[in-house]
């Protein structure tokens, strides 16, 4: 006897996927990406020949490229970016009584690596330009329990650290920024990593810098801290058969490492990219009274992980949209207090009205590197016809 | 000095040479693909891993002490629970453990270096909510006894089956013994990827379908989260890896157990060596064999070219992750093991002569070290 697992539950993907692969102008550009496969092969070879598979020279040397080109003095290669987030809150010794503030509209995992070490998420709501944590309203919700805060830096667009960090300082609560979406990204020319005590990134494949599977990258600026996270990430190893502390297998592989070196050479193209079709797009857009873009600010470099802005009708547009061949996508339809995962947590529709409204009406275009003005233009033309048609 | 080597420890870039050219198409596949997590290569991979071990599910996770921990917490086991194992396996055995809040308790080894069934169950008690019988080396413990002993005290069994995949005991596959069995597909090991990774063995449907959303967010599709999860997936890339590698295992378990008979057929007598139950067929991850003089076999044999291994020289109830919780003496079989136990290289591509060479200089020790 045996089943299909995807039958079962879970196995999602593939029917996304195909469906997602039968447009023409897709959010997924991996294809494109990897045409000169066979460079990154014989690099790959190289690490197969030495059996070098786990950690090693290859994920040594990427870590400290990774930090440098982020301005941060260490970086440590884990298994995922949810990873990053959970170790970084375990290496703060953040778990059960606890309580970390984070925003509800955000990917899963970023709530998913609260709850898991046992600490209660608690969620504060955005803004509703740029979808990041509303500072403001920080320190009401801030009690005698809360020990940190999750900043997310939503699609590539950095919070307002300074602030975040005077706040945190004067609560004493620490930082572990969420920045799986803000490789590149800085904020008054300072990383994701400069004010906090740890900052994640992942290499997920859709990411801006990715790999060929999962993968993540924690940095910081504390000696104590990147100790800490490499006992945690290698099962509290300090060397083959001593064992410091009981731990977790959390590892960049070996292989990936080398694909996310590959992929650093072209991270600034990569970034360029983006930047340039989302400006195209923000120069086009702007002038449609349908759509809110956000407001965009001199001292933010955007690495426009995601180009998602508000819209009227958006479900009807983003079904036109695929109908035209655009992978138009909702990055989230149901923010995270309205999960079943966080019932738990006694929400109800209402307690964080910007994250729902955000959640009712965002849309994300494709912007990256492989996208043609063409493509671009026919975008625009075809928001235009769809507003055109609703209000004629 | 490794220069001299001529019988090393692993040899993995041989195994690499086998699927290259296969394999070097499939991950051009999947590049074009652009599906690089959870896709068609994972979803096949665990068809035919549940077809391979006889289970009615595969799940695959991101690495073996994940493929454990994952069903520890889809059990619903964590703070106030005690779970039972063996101290001399890899510390990855009691950290999953940990890892859910529940505590690690120890029971000796018998004479099979593996978990001793008397010993688990005098180290029951009203808190014990499972056991992780570890299949240490390849070698299948005596699990039937075992699952009594556990059945009898309402306790869950969950095998740890990291180093054993292929083996079997009563001509059954470890892993369906339990509730679950958690293997591991490090480089290491018999069926190994190209860095970490990982899979569970069940027969419960209910177990694999908590176990598909643990390991992805606890999501049931692309925007719905029923349960607070993890991220713990095979890349496409490994899971190419590993059916390439999964239609030589066959062959390399059966390479593996001759080299295993020679060394049997070979030390019978001259040397201890570990014992196993008639009933287990071993897929020798490790071969094991014990020394009064172990440190200084070694380096007899490094000098004439032989790379061995300890596994592993600090059993994990004295680790330093313990904080003096246990003392020396509280496990001595396992205690003994750590002492004078040593591996010896053992792999498909290990030509004849390198197991001649082994063995000769193994008895050559031997043969100065008399006692």
């Amino acid at each position: 006897m045996r089943h299909e697992s995807s039958q079962v539950i879970g196995n999602f993907l593939p029917e996304q996927y195909e469906k997602d692969a039968q447009l023409e102008i897709n959010h997924n550009y991996l294809t494109s990406q990897f045409f000169d496969y066979k460079e990154i092969f014989k690099r790959i070879e190289g690490v197969v020949l030495q059996n070098d598979f786990t950690l090693g020279k290859a994920v040594d040397d990427f870590e400290r490229r990774f930090a440098g080109l982020h301005q941060a003095e260490y970086a440590i290669g884990v298994g995922s970016g949810s990873d990053a987030i959970f170790l970084s809150l375990k290496a703060l010794g953040i778990g059960p009584g606890d309580e970390v503030i984070t925003p509800p509209f955000t990917f899963f995992a970023t709530v998913g690596a609260i709850a898991t070490t046992g600490a209660t998420p608690v969620f504060v709501d955005v803004e509703i330009d740029g979808f990041n944590l509303n500072l403001d309203l920080i320190e009401a919700a801030i009690t005698p329990r809360t020990r940190a805060i999750v900043p997310v830096h939503w699609a590539g667009r950095i919070c307002d650290m300074k602030r975040l960090r005077q706040i945190a300082d004067k609560n004493q609560l620490k930082i572990v920024e969420d920045a799986c979406h803000a490789v590149s990204a800085t904020r008054d020319g300072e990383f994701a990593g400069a004010l906090s005590e740890t900052a994640c990134f992942s290499f997920h494949p859709l990411k801006n810098l990715n790999v060929w599977g999962d993968g993540g990258i924690i940095l910081t600026n504390s000696f104590e801290l990147s100790k800490r996270l490499k006992l945690l990430r290698n099962h509290g190893l300090v060397s083959r058969n001593e064992c410091h502390e009981f731990a977790f297998n959390s590892r960049l592989d070996t292989i990936q490492a080398v694909i996310a070196d590959y992929l650093c050479d072209k991270l600034p193209e990569i970034t360029n990219a983006r930047i340039r079709n989302s400006k195209y797009l923000d120069s086009h857009l702007k002038d449609f009274p349908q759509i809110q873009l956000h407001t965009r600010m001199e001292n933010l470099k955007e690495v426009y992980h995601l180009y998602s802005f508000l819209c009227e009708k958006r479900d009807d547009l983003s079904e036109f949209l695929r109908s035209r061949g655009i992978d138009a996508k909702i990055h989230y339809p149901t923010p995270l207090h309205l999960q079943p995962a966080a019932k738990h947590l006694g929400h109800k529709r209402g307690d964080f009205p910007i994250a729902e409204r955000v959640s009712n009406q965002v849309l994300s275009l494709p912007v990256h590197e492989f996208i043609t003005t063409e493509q671009l233009d026919f975008m625009i033309q075809s928001i235009k016809e769809f507003y055109d048609a609703q209000t004629a | 000095m490794p220069k001299l080597l001529n019988v090393p420890f692993v040899d993995l870039g041989a195994q690499y040479l086998e699927i290259r050219d296969d394999l070097l198409n499939r991950i051009d596949e999947i590049g074009k693909s652009g599906q690089y997590v959870l896709g068609e290569e994972c979803r096949q991979f665990e068809l035919e891993l549940a077809d391979f071990c006889g289970s009615s599910f595969a799940i695959s996770v991101a690495n073996g002490s994940d493929a454990l921990f994952l069903v520890l917490k889809s059990l619903g086991i964590g703070p106030g629970d005690e779970v039972i194992t063996a101290p001399n396996s890899f510390l990855a055995s009691a950290w999953v453990i940990v890892a859910t809040g529940a505590v690690p308790k120890y029971c000796d080894v018998d004479s099979y270096h593996n978990l001793d069934p008397l010993s688990f169950k005098q180290a029951i008690t009203s808190r014990t909510k499972a056991v992780i019988p570890v299949h240490l080396a390849g070698v299948p413990c005596d699990i039937e006894k075992i699952v009594e002993i556990a059945n009898a005290s309402n306790i869950q069994v969950i095998e740890d089956c990291a180093q054993a995949i292929g083996a079997t005991f009563n001509g059954r596959h470890v892993g369906n013994f339990g509730i679950a069995g958690g293997f591991s597909l490090h480089p290491l090991k018999n069926l190994g990827v190209m860095g970490d990774g990982g899979f569970i063995t069940t027969n419960d449907e209910q177990l694999a379908q908590k176990l598909l959303m643990l390991r992805n967010h606890g999501l049931k599709n692309r925007d719905e989260m029923l349960i607070w999860g993890y991220n713990s997936r095979l890349d496409e890339v490994q899971a190419a890896v590993g059916r390439l590698k999964l239609r030589l295992l066959k062959k390399w378990n059966k390479r593996v157990a001759e080299i295993a008979d020679k060394y049997r057929k070979a030390f019978l007598g001259r040397i201890d060596l570990p014992n196993f139950p008639t009933e287990s067929r071993p897929v020798w991850h490790n071969f094991l064999i014990f020394h009064e003089k172990r440190d200084e076999m070694r380096e007899y044999l490094l000098e004439n070219g032989v790379d061995t291994r300890i596994h592993y020289p600090i059993p994990i109830h004295l680790q330093i992750g313990h904080n003096n919780e246990f003392s020396a003496g509280d496990f001595p079989k396992a205690e003994y093991q750590s002492a004078h136990s040593l591996s010896l290289p053992i792999y498909p591509t290990m030509s004849n002569e390198q197991v001649q060479h082994v063995v000769t200089n193994v008895l050559e020790f031997c043969q100065m070290n008399l006692p």
